[in-house]
């Protein structure tokens, strides 16, 4: 008898378990929220809006994607800068940071789209939208390439110069290998914030899933409907992006 | 082995080695020893070429240790923290630096790092990574990393500093060992007992100077103020 008592609060304390009760309260929660609303909930009134839909939550993985490649060349672009001997590429980028770190995402995107790109003569704001979305990223890429490339000790450094590797073979087999496993992790942490920010390029009318959805709900009211379907497709992203991410550093981690 | 320091300085920051001279030979386990910040890291990176001194010369085994490159492929060094590289298993850090620097085939290059890693016991670790064997582990894989090098000396900065006591009886017992592979050894620690055991001629360091030197015998009877200090604290 007491053995089974014992067995059982092991199972219902075991980690499993546990996340499924965690798991269980929220979708209560869901559930309590919805069913407390005036209107029934009705999914089928999203269904005329699905197409449009399905082509916002692709635009939006589009649009972050794209901001991805663009923050992370351009974070090792200013990484290199503030390598530089030369002091004015070490402050410029400070000066950038700062000036990044201090600005809200929307800010930044309305600047690039209404401000700057038209004094450059561009009125492509999806394009502006973007490039701002892209360059509020780039200091959080360039601290990963930091952290990573400052992770390589000094000490590595000495054996292979003692071993004899050229200059090759030290970014071949020891020095990129190493800086791409520690980069995954924090990568996509930064894709995740990606994703989560482009919902702001709704107010450039970009057509990503915030945009098409609030159109919906413009034209039909739906809000419960259409804003939970939106949540949960962001989560539907992020949640295993960040699963994946834990993965990748358990697995591959230095 | 022979060393010759002629009036090497060395400046970080500050100056930390003071115009040291040295000459020895015919010993073939040398341990430097003093508190810590006294510059024996700096003095052993110095005799193993992985750092050029800031002035005068040092000469071991009759190579021009600042200006002849091929002196460091006739070195191995034993880091404080072993330094492996941390995304390659064992093997591959040993394997690697045959193929690739030494003119191995892969094959060949294999066949080598694992009897070396035999040779210090590691037969059953050999194809994981750093972070997954102890430190005792690690620090042993770094020693035979050295060993498959076929280097006449073999350095090892505070090889037991990072470990707890029985890694340290552990990996000094391997070392031990080596001797009978008629290598020479030049080593900094702080376990006393291994230095009696293990080196034939001992020299003491403080604030960047040579204090004394002489066989191990010196440290049951020490001449200057600062060995004796240094000898109470230790034990
Ligand atoms: N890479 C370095 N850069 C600047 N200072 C250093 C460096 N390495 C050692 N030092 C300084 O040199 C002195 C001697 O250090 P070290 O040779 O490491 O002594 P020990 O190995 O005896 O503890 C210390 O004052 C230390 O702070
Ligand atoms: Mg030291």
């Amino acid at each position: 008898m007491k053995t089974n008592k014992n067995q059982l609060r092991r199972v219902l304390d075991s980690k499993p378990v546990s996340y499924i009760f965690a798991l269980g309260v929220f979708v209560l929660f869901a559930i309590l929220i919805v069913s407390r609303q005036l209107r029934p909930f009705q999914l089928s009134a999203i269904e005329p809006y699905w197409g449009n839909i399905q082509s916002g939550f692709l635009n939006t993985i589009w649009v972050s994607f794209i901001a991805l490649v663009g923050s992370l060349v351009l974070g090792f672009i200013f990484y290199l800068l503030t390598q530089s001997k030369l002091k004015f590429f070490k402050a410029f980028t400070d000066v950038f940071t700062e000036i990044i770190y201090g600005t809200p995402l929307l800010v930044m995107i309305m600047i690039m789209a209404f401000v700057v790109g038209p004094a450059l003569g561009t009125f492509n704001r999806t394009a502006t939208g973007t490039l701002g979305l892209i360059i509020y990223i780039t200091p959080y890429m360039t601290n990963i390439f930091k952290s990573t490339f400052g992770s390589i000790s000094e000490e590595q450094y000495m054996a292979m110069d003692l071993f004899g590797f050229s200059g090759y073979q030290r970014y071949r087999y020891i020095i990129i290998p190493q800086v791409v496993r520690m980069l995954m992790p924090p990568l996509m942490n930064n894709f995740s914030l990606i994703i989560k920010g482009s919902a702001l390029l709704n107010v450039i009318t970009y057509r990503e899933l915030f945009y098409e959805i609030t159109q919906m709900t413009n034209n039909n009211f739906r809000f419960v409907e259409g804003f939970l379907l939106m949540w949960g497709l962001y989560l539907i992203i992020t949640i295993p992006l960040s699963q994946f991410t834990k993965y990748i550093d358990r697995r591959y981690g230095l | 082995m022979k060393i010759e320091l002629k009036n090497v300085s060395h400046t970080y920051d500050v100056e930390v080695l003071h115009q040291l001279n040295l000459v020895l030979e015919k010993y073939n386990a040398v341990a430097l020893l003093g508190v810590s910040g006294s510059g024996k890291s700096t003095l052993i990176r110095l005799m193993a070429g992985l750092e050029k001194p800031t002035s005068g010369e040092i000469f071991v085994n009759d190579y021009d240790v600042i200006h002849d490159e091929d002196y460091k492929k006739h070195v191995g060094f034993v880091f404080q923290s072993h330094n492996l590289f941390p995304h390659l298993t064992l093997k591959r850090n040993i394997s690697l630096i045959l193929e690739k620097t030494r003119g191995f085939s892969l094959e060949q290059a294999n066949q080598i790092a694992e009897d070396n890693l035999k040779l210090l016991k590691l037969d059953d670790q050999m194809d994981k990574i750093p972070k997954n064997v102890s430190g005792g582990q690690a620090q042993r894989a770094s020693i035979a990393r050295a060993l498959s090098l076929n280097p006449d000396i073999i350095f090892l900065d505070e090889p037991t500093a990072s470990l707890d006591p029985i890694l340290t009886d552990e990996v000094l017992k391997a070392i031990e060992e080596l001797r009978e592979l008629g290598k020479d050894f030049v080593l900094v620690t702080h376990v006393i007992s291994f230095v009696k055991d293990f080196a034939n001629y001992v020299v003491f360091m403080e604030n960047g100077h040579i204090i004394e030197q002489g066989t191990p015998k010196i440290l049951d009877a020490p001449k200057t103020n600062e060995l004796k200090a240094f000898m109470k604290k230790v034990r």
